[in-house]
């Protein structure tokens, strides 16, 4: 009797799965998802990248867009070969907010630069190239230059740092630059656990779970220890390793100007604000849930300590936060339901930008 | 200690471990003993892994109504009975007056004399509000109460007592226990049955999913309106007033099926605090349906002692405002509050010559729901009531007066329909309480809440799965605190 109902038990477990695996995959598609999963590959040296040539469809309650990336492994409809004369090349380094598999290619603040600055004619033609990557941080926009965009032959590189967390993850990436990466599957062997490890990236019920694993395994560790208060690069008294991850973000991007520099190449550097210095309900919001954990949130502290941090180098840099704030009351310049910016937000930066380089005779 | 945090699930696994190890171990009597000085003293971490500090008042509490039960008990009388029974209600009200009213009726003096061009900064103490105060001051003062009025007799055990207080399940949000219902539960040896662990860990899955699946997932849609500075159109306010409608459902109600469920697993049974309360066509089936602990407690306690419906209608009038406006300021320390409780005055008022009409319908209440159909009318008085329920959680739920005058505007004045935020709201909306409604319809179709274990095997287990599944797969694993800790 209790075995049939364990097999009942079991078999209505599995038909759930099932059932909930394809609405998953027909409805909810997210960065979890397998085909958005596979637009990534291991990289020895960075971690991870782009893979050459992947395209998927991405969609979401709120957009849908097509992402194809180059035999070059960054987003773009085009390859990038030899440089042609009167040809000014642009690379734009940063993090999803570069990337913006938000919207499509034509939207993207880069596309939208390199037509701004193509649209008073000229001989010179400008090229921008986005070499945005989810989830990078200033250590792996350094070892991605290295890697790659340097040959791209940039006339101008353009560091942009997400104020947000771009500390915090530097942090964490910065094993990295003793030569410490190791992508997740490097070190893919036929073992139980990697078999394992392959089938939960193949199903999105049970990436789900691996994910509530790690937030209640996070909040064990927090049991242990209590939390600190939420985005700390904003906080009033941030935690010591904001300092350590300004420091660490301040060397990366010395270093990419230096050997973009010795290269023949101009920098930039862009700081892009996190949605809530633009939105104010959302900083009520989040002033909110921090106060609720004894902090206090100061809306834009992570811009002014990344200026500060970054004033020793010597490359220009612009400030994406006044143009945001300029453009409100308006449509939404960030999406409600992530931190990326809309197709109006892109313009916004993407005008301002062009103007500063041109300001800044870049 | 929350019920959906890892602190609580070690706590309640070790506590419940030696609870159940005493009867094995020892003679019954004694594990009873035993089992009850596990639960005080369990209890009394519970509380004290919110503030320590704040144990002196419940101990304190605890003691001053165990001897003035006990002297009530000894008293023949009724003069000196009743001056007891005042010493004890002036103490409880006395802590809850200057612990959870004092910052607002200083605040609002300080506000006053600003007016008048007085200045009030004398007015400078900040008092800490102690977690469930509102709850176990509520508890002692029924205990009293039902002494004085000899419909139970006083303890003569004062550990049994304390746990009855300081019972962890119930102990900062309720349900508000009643002696007569929970006492004799503790002075006697407990017999846990098989169907109290079926229920109880249905309970408490049930609990988590209203928790975890439905009211943190929809706090920030409610967040989203309810923000200050948001400026959401009519249809969007709406949407978010739904949103904190089921949101405080889901936490409440969960709270208090967690609460039920422990207290299951541990053979004490609690009362039902919540019973299908958005079914209702009138107000006051609302409030016989929603937090029932406190409804019941205010009309026992408050309502009949005014007089009740004794003494003509305007007399009736003036005690369900006095009791809904007292009703409301125990939710909180804010004028918001207080206007909640005369809107639900007023709604139980202006429906009061009409409740013998509805009583047909609302004794049908779950019934409209097909296959056995439904009339336009009933579907009509539901949709109205429900409505006004959610205006009145539109007070509840403003940060401010000002907010609720917004608000009100903006739903009334530009409600905008083609504004609707589909994917940031309706389409959430809808995932987020559509699996909640099925089970609530099913439950309601049997008019038992606890009709899932006794379903058929297939059917309850298909129940279960899926609730785990939507639990693990959907559920805001970051959520906060239960909403009512802060009354």
């Amino acid at each position: 009797m209790r075995a049939r109902r364990a097999l009942l038990l079991l078999a209505i477990a599995a038909a759930q799965f099932a059932l909930f695996e394809i609405a998953l995959r027909t409805w909810g598609h997210s960065e979890a998802a397998p085909s958005f999963q596979a637009l990534f590959m291991p990289d020895p040296v960075v971690g991870y990248r782009l893979r050459p040539n992947a395209r998927t469809r991405f969609v979401t309650a709120e957009f849908e867009t097509d992402i194809a990336i180059n035999a070059q492994g960054v987003r773009d409809d085009r390859d990038i070969g030899p440089k042609p004369a009167g040809e000014r090349r642009i690379v734009v380094l940063g993090d999803s907010l570069v990337l913006s598999v938000q919207v499509e290619l034509r939207q993207t603040f880069c596309r939208l630069l390199e037509e701004d600055l193509n649209r008073g004619g000229g001989p010179v033609r400008y090229r921008v190239i986005n070499a945005g990557v989810q989830g990078y941080g200033p250590v792996e926009e350094l070892l991605f230059f290295r890697e790659i965009a340097r040959r791209f032959e940039p006339d101008l590189v353009i560091t942009t740092i997400f104020v947000g967390n771009d500390a915090e993850e530097a942090v964490i990436s910065a094993p990295k630059l003793r030569g410490a990466a190791r992508p997740a599957t490097e070190a893919i062997s036929d073992s139980t656990s990697s078999r394992l490890r392959r089938l939960v990236r193949r199903s999105m019920v049970l990436q789900l779970i691996r994910l509530r694993i790690v937030s209640v395994t996070d909040r064990y560790r927090n049991w242990i220890a209590p939390p600190e208060p939420p985005l700390q690069s904003y906080a009033e008294h941030p935690a010591p390793r904001i300092a350590e991850g300004l420091a660490i973000s301040r060397d990366c991007v010395r270093a990419i100007v230096d050997e973009a520099g010795a290269a023949g190449a101009r920098s930039l550097i862009v700081l892009m604000p996190a949605r809530f210095q633009v939105d104010d309900a959302d900083y009520g919001r989040l002033k909110e849930a921090v106060e609720s954990t004894g902090g206090h949130l100061v809306r834009d502290a992570a811009t002014a300590r990344f200026d500060e941090a970054l004033s020793s180098i010597p490359a220009p840099r612009f400030d994406a936060l006044p143009p945001l704030r300029a453009s409100l009351p308006g449509p939404d310049v960030f999406f409600q339901q992530t931190v990326h910016l809309t197709p109006r937000g892109h313009e916004i930066v993407a005008t301002a930008l062009a103007a500063f380089i041109r300001e800044q005779g870049l | 200690m929350v019920f959906n945090s890892l602190h609580f699930l070690w706590f309640f696994l070790v506590v419940y471990a030696l609870y159940r190890l005493l009867p094995a171990v020892l003679p019954v009597e004694r594990a009873h003993r035993a089992q009850n000085w596990l639960l005080l003293v369990a209890s009394y971490y519970f509380y004290a892994a919110w503030d320590y500090r704040f144990l002196a008042l419940l101990a304190g509490s605890t003691i001053v109504d165990y001897t003035c039960g006990r002297i009530l008990g000894s008293l023949q009388e009724q003069r000196v009975r009743r001056r007891v029974m005042w010493l004890s209600l002036g103490f409880n009200l006395s802590m809850l007056g200057f612990f959870k009213y004092f910052n607002f009726f200083a605040d609002n003096l300080a506000a006053l004399f600003a007016a008048a061009g007085w200045h009030a900064d004398f007015v400078t103490l900040r008092v800490l509000l102690p977690i469930g105060i509102s709850f176990y001051t509520f508890v002692t003062m029924s205990y009293v109460i039902d002494v004085y009025r000899r419909e139970i007799a006083p303890t003569r055990n004062l550990v049994d007592f304390a746990v009855f207080v300081a019972y962890f399940p119930h102990l900062v949000a309720g349900p508000i226990l009643r002696a007569t219902a929970l006492l004799p539960q503790i002075q006697r040896p407990r017999r846990i049955s098989a169907e109290q662990m079926r229920e109880g860990l249905w309970l408490i899955a049930w609990g988590f999913f209203q928790k975890i699946f439905v009211a943190d997932n929809l706090a920030p849609l409610a967040s989203h309106v309810f923000t200050p500075g948001a400026q959401a159109t009519g249809v969007n306010v709406l949407l978010g007033v739904y949103a904190f409608a089921f949101q405080i459902y889901g936490d409440f109600a969960g709270y208090s099926n967690i609460a039920r469920g422990t207290s299951k697993l541990m053979g004490i049974e609690l009362i039902e605090n919540f019973r299908f309360p958005y079914l209702v066509l009138t107000p006051q089936a609302f409030w016989r349906h929603w937090h029932i602990s406190l409804s019941t407690w205010l009309r026992d306690y408050l309502y009949i002692s005014l007089g009740g419906n004794r003494g003509g209608e305007a007399r009736t009038r003036r005690n369900l405002l006095i009791t809904m406006l007292l009703g409301g300021l125990w939710h909180g320390a804010a004028w918001t509050f207080v206007l909640w409780g005369l809107y639900q005055g007023v709604l139980l008022i202006l429906y009061r010559p009409y409740e013998s009409a509805f009583a047909t319908l609302q004794e049908r209440r779950v019934s409209w729901l097909p296959p056995s159909g439904g009339s336009v009318l009933r579907v009509v008085a539901w949709f109205v009531m429900f409505h006004l329920t959610c205006y009145g959680w539109l007070i509840f739920r403003a940060p401010s007066l000002h907010a609720i005058g917004s608000l009100t505007a903006s739903l009334f004045g530009n409600f905008a329909p083609r504004t609707i935020d589909v994917t940031g709201l309706l389409a959430p909306l809808l995932l987020y309480t559509v699996p909640l409604l099925v089970v609530h319809l099913v439950e309601a179709h049997a008019d038992d809440v606890l009709i899932v274990p006794r379903l058929r095997i297939g059917v309850r287990y298909t129940i279960y799965v899926a609730t785990l599944y939507l639990i693990f797969l959907f559920g805001n694993f970051g959520g906060s605190d239960f909403i009512y800790f802060q009354f």
